[in-house]
């Protein structure tokens, strides 16, 4: 099948669904569930697509009438612009699953017209920006994407959080544009070409551009200390837009940084070392934030902003190892990479859908009204618990396998690297890898705990129901994608290290091998369990009472640990980082013994947000208000602006 | 005899003595333990096989679970065992072992997660505020000594040039020639593994496994509502990690100790057993002679515990014995 089918089918398919939406929304009668079905149609359409188009590489130029301005509309498809449409395509396709079900619960809050538009214009932007081949098709495509991601992001904008939410979101996504569209103009001013394939940032003249683009796509990402507008818009969005821009959309900065820069041969240390950096230290920052978060999809947000300085530490040790010549550990790094783009995209999906249900049901996501819910959604608790295996990295989910290649890069830079430094500055990696790992665990095992087992802590989570069929199956669709990659990770890892992804035009890719028994392992657990089950607990005598109460009588909810009561050990060792406070007060005569008011509070604040961005943003809307006086108003001034404007310019013209 | 007759049944004779082993070696570690810790007291103490008697009288009672639990309790109980059981098959914390797969240092570690996040969820199945509170604990415990146990391993990784226990272990790799540091790294990563089962396992100096106040505990908090054959499991399993770690620090002692004096399989497998044996004595004087740290001490007690495996990792890494 020729691929320029593929661009236009997706493409054309996505905007006409846009439009049909438009269109209904003026009826006021969109039907989610048509909507929905096109959604899982398309993406599935596009999927064996791709499957069909074997491992070619192909280029494609639109003709005369179909221009951008003067520019040509250029699509590329290969190993790269593949894995990400073919992520892109999964989680659509479980996200139109989902949506039926899911929607149902925002009736009346939200206009789906609007909602649905916004919607496909996104899937078909995000579509665009990993298949083109240009920076103008790129930052055309880019822009739709952030601007019809900022509409789904204030959906819901009658409340007041949902607006600022969205501000903010939008705010980053305007620096970050500028920031591109200067890094992509000095690059074309050096290379004399818009062609992503025709830049060359291997000379020195070029880190200034790469500097602007690597930051443009950092904002984008949600890389430390750039990551404050994913916590704000994560938890405004539906969760079917969540699950997207957490899932792919924070990925296309990664496939940009992929495709422009190391594609593009960067080498410049500066850059590599900050890359470096800042991945590692938004690993750290992120899930450190995430554990002492108690809005559900918050802290999925948090957890985010870990993956993604990940994703980025690889990156930073792909380019690192290419420019000290050990391909070895380069291919190794960047297979992680990617691989993890792949895993974290479908377990994030996966986390904010099972959130995205919770709230359904139980209408909170505060771990502080929820718990019990295990024993009423059964299906979303399984769901959610693989998901969060997953992400905390246990064997054998998928999670792990990327997680292990990332190790693995750097066991392997500690011992290939020549000088001690770079030892170890790797070893120190690992070390920082695995506090990351622990602190993951302590993480969701908090949300696990708290959220669905034990008491339900409110009227709401006691009274929930499991989920409807729809959102069953898209989670099961996901849980069974996860466990299946990391199962079969020798056979992903094979496949993603032969997709040419270093350099697009290497003969002879390199293959990583994956030499886990994960099979045998997963196989080895799964049946071990099983005998244990049998032997020792089917037929033991059971007896239900209630839990152990030291003879007080009956527990109440509030004895339960809290979210953070459970936090507070790990919050302790990291109050530098993160200005933990708490203050308790007990009440009453004898206050030792018979308090009648007990209150404790906790109080948690970003020194980021704290101490460096309000400041600044203090002095902006100072600046701003200063220049505000121009607008007077006043149709005299506004005709002596233009005037003396016009005074200065002529007289500039005559000097110059 | 054929050579295939030879060779099956030497692998038969290695899957008895492995079994047996796993078996009684765990149960053993801990009957020294207490053993040691009576006699320091002037006490008789139980036989030292009393933890298997335990176990066998609690698999003939019945189990008592609580009405707020779901599903996640028993199935975390069974969890945990079979990755016990799993990883006793994979890290070569004995001499001698069957065949076994690929077992990265990295795979081990997480397997140990997995057990971890197991034990944390059966906890705060049953909403009681004991087992919580101990989970909370046990999660912060992890955090601290999984960067240490980790790079603990690196470091003997990183000279032997694979990530696979197996070969790291292996016997044949003492023999190399020019390695002449390598006592002093195995002796480092010994004590450091060691160290950090004492947290891992929530032993002294971190936490004393035998008070009568279970607010006050770790691991007992955690297991405060399983009854009958699930608390036999759990015990179990917890006497088994116990095992592996205790036979993973006696192998890097024994591993020092074969750089200087050159022994034969045989008696490496005999004083790899004494070994664990030997530790457990330790373990029990150590808990008879100290007190419980207090719970803000434990990450001092962990920095150390990190900076010995920190060094040892730096000095396997900058000896340049690395060979692919």
């Amino acid at each position: 099948m020729n691929a320029a089918v593929i661009f236009w089918g997706t493409i054309v398919f996505l905007a006409l669904a846009a439009l049909a939406a438009f269109v209904l929304s003026h009826k006021k009668n969109v039907s989610n569930k048509v909507m929905s079905f096109l959604l899982c149609a398309i993406a599935a359409g596009s999927l064996s697509a791709l499957c069909s188009t074997g491992f070619h590489s192909y280029t494609y130029v639109t003709p005369a009438p179909f221009l951008l301005g003067v520019f040509p509309v250029t699509f590329r498809l290969d190993g790269l612009s593949r894995l990400f449409s073919a992520l892109l395509s999964l989680i659509l396709f479980s996200t139109g699953l989902f949506s039926p079900g899911y929607l149902n619960h925002l009736k009346g809050k939200i206009s789906f017209g609007q909602y649905w538009v916004s919607f496909f214009l996104f899937a078909l932007s995000m579509y665009g920006v990993v298949l083109s081949a240009d920076a103008i098709t790129f930052i055309v495509m880019w822009e739709i994407m952030s601007l019809s991601s900022a509409a789904l992001v204030a959906s819901d904008h009658s409340h007041h959080l949902v607006q600022k939410s969205a501000l903010i979101y939008l705010g980053a996504t305007r620096i970050a544009s500028g920031l591109l569209c200067g890094g992509f103009l000095w690059m074309h001013s050096l290379c004399g070409s818009w062609t992503f394939s025709d830049w060359n940032f291997a000379s020195a003249q070029a880190i200034f551009p790469a500097l602007l683009i690597i930051l443009g796509f950092c904002i984008k990402a949600g890389v430390w200390p750039f990551h404050i507008w994913l916590p704000y818009a994560h938890p405004a969005a539906p969760a079917t837009v969540s699950a997207i821009m957490s899932g792919f959309m924070i990925k296309v900065p990664i496939y940009g940084l992929v495709r422009i820069l190391v594609q593009g041969g960067l080498s410049a240390p500066e850059i590599v070392n900050l890359a470096f950096i800042l991945g590692s230290v938004s690993a750290f920052w992120g899930v450190l934030f995430a554990l002492v978060q108690n809005d559900l999809k918050r802290l999925l947000a948090y957890s985010s902003i870990e993956n993604i300085g990940l994703i980025l530490l690889a990156l930073a040790i792909a380019l690192k190892a290419r420019a000290a010549n050990l391909p070895v550990v380069a291919d190794i790094a960047m297979t992680a990479a990617l691989f993890h783009c792949l895993n974290h995209g479908l377990v994030k999906s996966l986390l904010f859908f099972s959130a995205g249900a919770v709230d359904c049901q139980a209408h909170t996501r505060d771990l502080h009204k929820l718990g019990g819910l295990a024993r009423r959604m059964p299906w979303t608790m399984a769901s959610f618990f693989i998901g969060s295996f997953s992400i905390c990295s246990i064997p054998p989910l998928n999670g792990f396998a990327s997680k292990w290649l990332i190790y693995q890069s750097l066991f392997q830079s500690t011992m290939l690297f020549g000088s001690y430094i770079e030892k170890g500055i790797a070893l120190a990696t690992i070390c920082l890898l695995s506090a990351v790992g622990a602190l993951a665990i302590a993480t969701f095992v908090k949300v696990m705990g708290v959220g669905f087992l034990g008491m339900s802590r409110s009227h709401a989570a006691e009274h929930a129901q499991e989920a409807s069929t729809g959102i069953k199956i898209s989670q099961g669709f996901l849980v069974v994608l996860c466990a299946g990659l990391g199962v079969f990770a020798s056979h992903a890892v094979k496949f993603i290290s032969q997709l040419s992804l270093m350099s697009p035009d290497s003969v002879a890719p390199a293959t990583v091998e994956f030499p886990l028994p994960m099979p045998v392992l997963a196989l080895m657990l799964f049946s071990t369990c099983l005998v244990i089950y049998l032997v020792f607990l089917q037929s033991s005598k059971v007896r239900i009472f209630k839990t152990w109460d030291c003879g007080f009588g009956a527990l109440s909810t509030k004895t339960q640990a809290s979210s953070e009561s459970f936090a507070q050990p790990l919050a302790r060792i990291f109050r530098p980082f993160l200005r933990y406070e708490t203050n308790s007060t007990i009440k009453g005569r004898d206050r030792r013994h018979f308090p009648e008011e007990i209150t404790v509070e906790v109080k948690i604040v970003s020194i980021l947000e704290s101490r460096i961005y309000l400041p600044v943003l203090a002095v902006i809307s100072l600046i701003a208000k200063g220049l505000a006086k121009l607008q007077a108003g006043s149709i005299h001034l506004y005709l002596l602006y233009v005037c003396s404007t016009l005074v200065i310019l002529l007289l500039l013209g005559t000097v110059l | 005899m054929s050579d295939a007759n030879v060779h099956l049944l030497r692998s038969c004779a290695h899957w008895i003595l492995f079994v047996s082993c796993v078996a009684l070696v765990p149960p053993l570690c801990l009957g020294i333990i207490r053993k040691t810790k009576a006699r320091l007291q002037n006490r008789v103490g139980p036989p030292l096989l009393q933890p298997l008697f335990d176990i066998f009288k609690l698999c003939r009672k019945g189990e008592t679970l609580s009405s707020t639990m779901s599903g996640a309790f028993r199935i975390s109980t069974v969890v945990v065992l079979a990755t016990m059981l799993v990883l006793a098959w994979m890290t070569p914390w004995l001499s001698f072992k069957p065949w076994s797969p690929n077992a990265d240092l990295f795979l081990i570690v997480y397997l140990f997660a997995l057990a971890r996040v197991f034990s944390l969820l059966g906890a705060l199945d049953s909403g009681s505020a004991f087992g919580a509170f101990g989970a909370s604990r046990e999660v912060t415990l992890g955090l601290l000594v999984e960067p240490a146990l980790l790079l603990g391993l690196v470091a003997l990784g990183l000279f032997s040039g694979t990530s696979d226990l197996r070969l790291i272990f292996a016997y044949h790799q003492i023999q190399a020639p020019g390695a002449s540091c390598i006592p002093g790294i195995w002796l480092l990563v010994g004590v450091s593994i060691l160290l950090s089962s004492l947290v891992e396992l929530s032993r002294m100096p971190v936490d004393d496994p035998t008070t009568h106040l279970e607010l006050t505990m770790v691991h007992e908090a955690m297991v405060l509502e399983a009854s009958g054959r699930n608390l036999a499991l759990i015990e179990f399993s917890h006497a088994l990690r116990m095992s592996i770690f205790f036979g993973l620090a006696a192998q890097c002692f024994v591993h020092a100790a074969a750089a200087v004096w050159r022994m034969n399989a045989l008696t490496h497998g005999l004083l790899n057993i004494f070994g664990i044996c030997l530790i457990a004595v330790s373990v029990g004087v150590l808990e008879s002679l100290s007190v419980k740290l207090q719970w803000r001490k434990v990450p001092e007690f962990v920095a150390y515990v990190v900076s010995m495996s920190l060094l040892a990792a730096f000095v396997a890494a900058g000896s340049g014995v690395a060979k692919l």
